[in-house]
């Protein structure tokens, strides 16, 4: 899935996977940091954003 | 090539003679050149209209989705990887198939021919390796490596995977071909490049679901197009419906396609769609060392699971 | 708003992670406010359909999350 995504252009980040179990609060709270840095690093998207109403 | 025609008419014969199958599905010409049509035969006189030439690119285990009778079947390479995907996922049995399986040596492109000639081009003639293309007061001897369909040059696999018997004596298989050339291309851009680089070329799209159509994978009840409640494809040209649509037709394939090019023949604005496709198939091999329909032995790639699966991308 | 707040659309499986976010927010942990969370059944029922709806309706980024 990732892979087509970047390769038509979407900027690799976009797009995270994640395995943590549900006593893994610490690793939930780790990931969810490091995502939203590496969110935060990209820039706004605009890419693939359905602006017009139609249809 | 007409000796393929000869032998693929005499087998039909034979089957429904004998009462092997209840109809056989081949190729008879066009009412315009470089438009083969497909033809389901059903008694042995019918046999004498099939044929066999370089415009056979339609994939034809597109017609045996869920069909319950016995069926004989003209296949290429492709077309045979294409019908050991529907054994494995239950849209036919082995038995009910009786396979007539055609080495190839590629298909014409269509879409290239027509480029070259800007007059109508009424008759096409093929021998050997050469191809006469002739129209209103002109004609062209054009040599067939020139313009063979772009997944054809870079085909690995041009015998059938299967068959019960074959029209001719098999072809060798070409080497050093690289069929990823494009896509490997493709990934030393940038994002930004990829983007544009898509953009442009689904420009042209004008959503009339023909690469569906054609495609033999295609055969959910519903499409996802179709799809209204909930709605996940727009239904207008908007780029992002567009891209949408594409990129979706894309996941369904995936470690499926045998990329036979059907639905970039069907194209009727020439778009590459296979572009797609062909990163997924890439990656099938790469990642999982899968290539669609060469047996009917193994699940497919994403139907299985490895404890040395790539994982990568999960954190 | 001095800094960009992206919006990351989350889908997270009953079982997994959305037990790990309940556990996470119980045990009063703190973690940023930018995602925003689905919970699904489990992941098996992510389609490639989601993340492109999501992405397409303005999602920063998606995250799935078994």
């Amino acid at each position: 899935m990732k892979n087509l995504l970047e390769h038509t252009g979407i900027e690799p980040g976009r797009l995270h996977f994640s395995w943590i179990s549900s006593a893994e609060s610490t690793k939930f709270v780790d990931v969810v940091k490091k995502i939203t840095e590496e969110v935060k690093a990209l820039a706004e998207t605009k890419k693939y954003v359905k602006t017009s109403t139609q249809g | 090539m007409t000796a393929y025609t000869d032998k693929i008419r005499q087998i039909a014969s034979k089957l429904l003679t004998e009462g092997k199958v209840d109809m056989v599905i081949g190729f008879r010409k066009g009412s315009i050149p470089m438009m083969n049509q497909p033809l389901f035969i059903k008694t042995p006189g019918e046999a004498q209209e099939l044929i066999w030439d370089s415009h056979c690119a339609l994939n034809l285990a597109n017609y045996v989705t869920n069909r319950k009778e016995k069926i004989g079947i003209v296949a290429k390479g492709c077309d045979s990887r294409n019908l050991v995907t529907h054994i494995i996922e239950n849209k036919i049995t082995r038995e009910q198939l009786h396979i007539i399986g055609v080495p190839c040596t590629g298909m014409v492109d269509r879409h290239k021919v027509s480029a070259m000639i800007e007059a109508e081009i009424t008759a096409i003639e093929e021998s050997g390796d050469s191809i006469k293309i002739s129209g209103n007061g002109f004609s062209k001897e054009l040599k067939k490596t020139e313009v063979l369909q772009e997944n054809c040059a870079g085909c690995t696999h041009r015998n059938p995977v299967i068959y019960d018997e074959l029209v001719g004596e098999l072809v060798p298989e070409q080497s050093g071909v690289d069929p990823y050339a494009s896509v490997r291309e493709v990934e030393s851009m940038s994002p930004e490049e990829k983007w544009n680089y898509f953009e442009d070329l689904i420009s042209n799209c004008i959503r009339c679901y023909a690469c569906r159509n054609a495609c033999p994978l295609c055969y959910c009840p519903t499409c996802f197009v179709d799809e209204s409640r909930p709605q996940w494809v727009g239904k207008s040209q908007d780029p992002t419906d567009v891209r949408t649509f594409h990129l979706l037709r894309a996941y369904h394939c995936a470690g499926r396609c045998s990329d036979c090019g059907a639905c970039e023949r069907a194209c009727p604005m020439g778009i590459k769609v296979r572009e797609f496709t062909k990163k997924l198939n890439k990656d099938c091999l790469e990642l999982y060392g899968w290539e669609a329909g060469l047996t009917v032995d193994a699940r497919p790639a994403l139907d299985t699971f490895k404890a040395d699966d790539p994982q990568d991308f999960i954190k | 708003m001095s800094e960009r707040e992206p919006k990351i659309l989350s889908f997270l499986c009953t079982w997994c992670s959305y037990g790990a976010a309940d556990l996470a927010g119980v045990s009063r942990m703190e973690y940023p406010p930018n995602i925003r969370v689905i919970r699904i059944p489990c992941t098996g029922r992510m389609s490639p359909k989601f993340i492109l709806a999501g992405l397409r309706q303005g999602a920063d980024a998606v995250w799935v999350s078994g």
